[in-house]
Formats: C-alpha cells, sequence, structure tokens
C-alpha cells in the first residue's frame, strides 16, 4: 500500500455570491494514494475545479485540513504556496493556456525561471520535456503556429518540466476532438506509467475517465 | 528568456496600439522638451549676466529714459570702474520690418569696455570709432541681413522716426554662446545729433562695471542715493535682476509654459496608463497562469512595470529623436536668426535631454502602478476563470 500523496479531511468550501455563501464543497474526504492515475467526473458546476484548485494550493478551503505531498496546505502563506505549486504541482488546462509571445519551448522553459538553474540547463531540460511530448521539432514554433492538440502538448511538457509530484489536469480534452484527445491520454497515461506521475483529472468524458485507474463523482458538494 | 523579454516581446503584440501610444506619449516628450528649451533659453540668459555689471534705469521703467549727464556722475562712484550708456533704438529692417533684433544707440568709447563678451578685431574697432555713421552688428545678424563689412544698410526708426544710413564696419563674435550675436550697435552721438531739442540728450540706461561684485548692492545703493532729490530718479540693479525685470513682462507666459507643460505630462500619463491597463486586462488569464506556475504577486506587478518601463523608454527615445530635428535644427536655428535678441543660444540643453527620458520612463512607471497592483493582487483562480 502506497502512502498518499492528497489527504483531505471535512474540506468545506464556501464562495459568498452576493450576501448569499453557497457551499460548494461540504465536508468532503478525500485521500489520493502515490502513483495514481484518478478521474474526477460530476456535472457542470458541482466544484470540481474547486476541489482540483485547493489540492493544487491555488485556494484555501473554508474548513478542514488538505495536506498534499506532505504539505499542510490550510497553514501556509500566499508566498509558500506559490512556492508550494511551483515545486510539487503541474497544471494543465482546457485552453491550454500557453503565452503567446513566447515559442513552444519558451513556454516549457517558463516554470524552470524560479528554479536557480543555468540557461542551458533549462534548455536541455525544455528540450527534454518537449521530446517526452513529440513536439521537439516544434520547439521554434509560437502557439498560434499549432494545432489545439499540438498546444496541449506544449502544455503538458510545460507541467512535467520541473518534475512536479503531482499534475492537475482540469478538463484537458474538453476543447480537442477525437483523435487530439486520445493523444493526449495517451500521453498522461505513458507519463503515470513510464514516469510514476500521479495524476488528477477532472473530465466530462467518459471515454477520458476510463483511462484512469480510479473514478470519482463529485456531486452536492460529496464524493460519490 | 525571462520576464522581461516576455514584458518586451508584450508590446508586439498590439502594434498598431504600441506604435500609436508611443506616438503620442513622444510627440508629448517633444511639446515637453520645446516649452522646457523656451523656458531655459529665458533663463540662461538671465543666469549668464556678468556678476561684475550693474544696470541703472528711470525709477519707474525702463522705457523712460534718463538725462545724459548722470552717467558722468556715476563714473565717479567708488567700485565704479567703468560705465556706458545706451537707448534702445528700436530700428526695424525696411525691407522685411517683421525681423526682430535688438538695435542700441551706444557710446562707442566704453561699450566694448563694459560689455567684454563681444568680441571685435581692434582695427574694425578702431575703425568704428572714428565713423560717426558706423555700425557693428552680430554675425548672426550679419548672415540673416546679408551684409559685409563695407556696405551700406539703412535701419527704418520706430521710437526714433526716419530712415538712418549706416556703413558697417565691423562684425563682432561673442566669447559665450549666450550672447545675442544678432544686436545692431551705433553711435549714440549719431541718433542724438538729429533728434530736436526736446528729445536731446536722453539716455535709456546705464551699464557699469564694479570691482568688486560681492559689493554690488551697496554700489548700486550709492547710484541710486546720488539722484534721489532729482526730478528723475533711478533704479540700479544686478545685470541679472535687469534683464530677470525684462522678463517679468513676460513671466505669467512663462508661468503659463510652466502650467501647459505639466499638463502636457499628465496627458503622456494618461495616454500610457490607458494602454497599459488594457494591456492588463487582456491579460488577467495569463497573470493567472503564471501565478499558478508559482510566480509571484511580486514577480507578476514587476512583470506589468517592466512593459511600462519599456513603452517609456521607447516613448522617450522617440521623443527626443523628434526633438533634435524639430527644436534644435528647425525652430532653435529660425528663433536664434529671427529672434536673437530674446533666444540668443536657442538648444535642448543636457538637463532637458536627461529629464525628458527620466520624465518618460517615470511617468510610464507610474502609470503602470495600479495596473500592476490591481493585476498582482487577483487571486490566482478569479485570473483563471476570466476568459480572455
Ligand atoms: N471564485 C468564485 N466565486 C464565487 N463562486 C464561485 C467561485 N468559483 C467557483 N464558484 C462557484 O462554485 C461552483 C463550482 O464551480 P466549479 O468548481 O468551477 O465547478 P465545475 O468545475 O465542477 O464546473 C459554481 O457554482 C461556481 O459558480
Ligand atoms: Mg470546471
Amino acid at each position: 500500500m502506497e502512502p498518499s500523496i492528497v489527504e483531505l479531511k471535512g474540506i468545506t468550501k464556501t464562495f459568498q455570491r452576493g450576501k448569499e455563501p453557497i457551499v460548494v464543497l461540504d465536508g468532503l474526504t478525500l485521500e489520493i494514494p502515490t502513483g495514481s492515475f484518478e478521474a474526477l467526473m460530476g456535472p457542470s458546476g458541482s466544484g470540481k475545479s474547486t476541489l482540483l484548485n485547493l489540492i493544487a494550493g491555488l485556494d484555501r478551503p473554508t474548513q478542514g485540513s488538505a495536506v498534499v505531498a506532505g504539505a499542510n496546505l490550510v497553514s501556509m502563506s500566499d508566498g509558500e504556496l506559490a512556492k508550494f505549486r511551483a515545486r510539487h504541482i503541474g497544471f494543465i488546462f482546457q485552453a491550454y493556456n500557453l503565452l503567446p509571445v513566447l515559442t513552444a519551448i519558451e513556454n516549457v522553459e517558463l516554470p524552470l525561471l524560479l528554479t536557480n538553474l543555468s540557461k542551458t540547463e533549462r534548455r536541455e531540460r525544455a528540450q527534454t520535456a518537449l521530446r517526452v511530448v513529440g513536439l521537439e521539432e516544434r520547439m521554434k514554433h509560437y502557439p498560434r503556429q499549432l494545432s489545439g492538440g499540438q498546444e496541449q502538448r506544449v502544455a503538458i511538457a510545460r507541467a512535467i518540466v520541473n518534475d512536479p509530484t503531482i499534475i492537475v489536469a482540469d478538463e484537458p480534452t474538453g476543447d480537442l476532438d477525437r483523435k487530439a484527445a486520445d493523444d493526449i491520454l495517451n500521453l498522461l497515461e505513458r507519463l503515470n506509467k513510464e514516469f510514476k506521475k500521479t495524476i488528477l483529472m477532472v473530465t466530462h468524458d467518459p471515454h477520458a475517465a476510463e483511462r484512469a485507474g480510479v473514478t470519482r463523482k463529485l456531486d452536492k458538494g460529496q464524493l460519490q | 528568456m525571462n520576464l522581461v523579454l516576455i514584458a518586451a516581446r508584450n508590446l508586439l503584440r498590439n502594434k498598431m496600439r504600441t506604435v500609436l501610444t508611443i506616438l503620442g506619449a513622444s510627440v508629448a516628450i517633444l511639446a515637453f522638451v520645446m516649452l522646457r528649451t523656451v523656458l531655459s533659453a529665458w533663463s540662461t540668459a538671465a543666469d549668464y549676466s556678468a556678476k561684475d555689471r550693474i544696470a541703472t534705469r528711470h525709477k519707474v521703467s525702463f522705457v523712460i529714459s534718463m538725462p545724459k549727464n548722470y552717467i558722468d556722475q556715476i563714473r565717479l562712484v567708488p567700485g565704479v570702474k567703468q560705465a556706458t550708456y545706451m537707448n534702445w533704438f528700436g530700428g526695424k529692417n525696411p525691407n522685411k520690418p517683421e525681423q526682430f533684433f535688438a538695435t542700441l544707440a551706444v557710446d562707442p568709447t566704453t561699450i566694448f569696455d563694459v560689455m567684454d563678451e563681444i568680441v571685435l578685431t581692434p582695427a574694425d574697432r578702431q575703425h568704428w570709432l572714428e565713423d560717426k555713421k558706423g555700425a557693428v552688428i552680430g554675425d548672426v545678424l550679419a548672415k540673416t541681413l546679408g551684409l559685409k563689412v563695407g556696405d551700406k544698410f539703412t535701419l527704418q526708426g520706430s521710437i526714433y522716426p526716419g530712415d538712418w544710413e549706416f556703413n558697417i564696419d565691423g562684425i563682432y563674435s561673442a566669447k559665450r554662446k549666450s550672447v545675442d550675436r544678432s544686436t545692431f550697435f551705433f553711435h549714440w552721438s549719431y541718433m542724438n545729433d538729429s533728434l530736436p531739442e526736446s528729445r536731446k540728450d536722453q539716455i535709456g540706461w546705464i551699464t557699469s562695471r564694479i570691482d568688486d561684485p560681492g559689493k554690488g548692492a551697496d554700489i548700486s545703493a550709492a547710484i541710486d542715493r546720488i539722484f534721489d532729490e532729482k526730478d528723475v530718479q533711478t533704479a540700479t540693479m544686478s545685470e541679472r535682476a535687469m534683464n530677470l525685470g525684462f522678463m517679468g513682462m513676460i513671466s505669467s507666459l512663462l508661468k503659463a509654459l510652466d502650467v501647459i507643460s505639466i499638463i502636457i505630462l499628465l496627458i503622456m500619463m494618461m495616454i500610457l496608463g490607458n494602454t497599459i491597463a488594457m494591456g492588463v486586462r487582456e491579460r488577467t488569464r495569463e497573470y493567472g497562469v503564471l501565478r499558478a506556475i508559482g510566480f509571484s504577486p511580486r514577480d507578476v506587478g514587476t512583470f506589468i512595470v517592466g512593459e511600462a518601463a519599456f513603452i517609456g523608454l521607447l516613448s522617450g527615445v522617440v521623443g527626443l529623436a523628434l526633438s533634435v530635428p524639430i527644436v534644435e535644427l528647425g525652430l532653435g536655428r529660425w528663433l536664434e536668426e529671427n529672434m536673437g535678441a530674446w533666444f540668443p543660444y536657442f538648444r535642448i540643453d543636457a538637463q532637458t535631454y536627461v529629464m525628458g527620458l527620466g520624465l518618460a520612463i517615470g511617468l510610464a512607471l507610474v502609470a503602470s502602478v495600479i495596473p500592476a497592483r490591481r493585476a498582482s493582487r487577483l487571486l490566482v483562480t478569479d485570473a483563471l476563470r476570466r476568459v480572455a
């Protein structure tokens, strides 16, 4: 039995909408073992992104305890959370979110600016990450010169370049056609199997969820 | 690659907007440089006034004249080394009455002892002394009027009506750039002899050189005391004060120029601020991504401020690049040639360059403070939810 890399207990998250508080997560508990590939499903607006953001240290729970990669996120300052994200989290977004003014390799290199690696080391690492996603030949291309699937692969290279503990992906195939989506899922599967990355993926798509070892359903603020 | 590079590249994203912004801001810098140069041209004229010279005028105003014999009494005042007198003649070039240059009726025997910054060959000076209808003119004026030594030239009098004919006996240059090289000097006696009895023997002002600049105030007071009981009283002051007094007439104009230059800078800041704020709003999501990756709010702020600094720098450089040909070669040369009495030396001084560039960058930075703060305070989750 692998130790858990994510341990959430009694997590409540409320947002203020005008005067009314809306409870999105309601006393939720979740443990994710190291090295697993899990899918998180649920209706739109059920709080999947909210949960992912809490795990990724982008936001704090209103109540409850959250320990991720050994770090107690609840007690950490904003600065500490930023460092935590830089060190442990690799983000993949639905909308790719590459910086349009940077080439593929520069986008991948971006997270490494926060490390004290030398210029050449950064380049090499970024190049390696692009090789993993099969886009080494496109490294000088700008996002607008790439297809959606290619953009998402660059985004994955950016997510893995600093060797994160966990990869969080929020509907990574949501904007892609079947073929491109399959490429991305194959890639994620490989990252999980070959590189032993823990992956947590939010998805609407049952096909995508099938690839994951575990599928969890979020509804009414609770995991089913 | 680093954040500064990304900031620079962001400027190329909306090229039209960047170009228009830089153009707008650089025109503001150009206007600022022009106004500063007007102000500094005037104040350098005053700053360059000789420290060892004092000027005596009618107590009421420098446009009212005094009896000529005052010069004899002033020359006797202890501490006065040499004194000379002159009248503002107000002559015009009959062919081009709109041309402006100073025409002064002076005492040829003493004028260049007192105004020692004027350079004239001893031969020309001697020649002029002996020629009652002779004139000595500045080299800049000589060029404008197309005159050389030996030519004849007629001035049209305004304060002293009639056509006055002169022989050009000498062309002077100057030891300092601040000296008006467009003045027309001629014998005071030539003018005086032609005047009706009632207007004879009146002088406009007296300039004296003193042996100790530190005693200027005492000597001035001593001079004014001599004439205290006379019908015509005097006001004696440092040459600088006298020059500033001339400018006093236009001091409200100077203030207006100062205010206008501040307004221009504020407009520039608004142009820059608007462009920066627009860029920041459009890129909110990207800032969210940077933050998610682990960049700090401060990095995001730096990023925006860096972009602003680039725009400011480019605006400043373009603005100054426009200023050099327009102000120095165009306007400046025209003013020096046509209004040399007011602008003997109309050039952008080093301080103005530094100020222009500094203000362009500085105000761009100030303009970026609010967008930068707003962006750095964004919640990452909100920024990421923002639809681009
Ligand atoms: N920052 C926020 N402020 C207010 N309400 C929010 C905020 N973020 C999310 N919500 C609300 O919380 C609920 C869950 O949102 P989200 O986690 O994005 O859902 P999902 O990703 O499952 O579609 C929605 O009703 C949404 O409007
Ligand atoms: Mg969502």
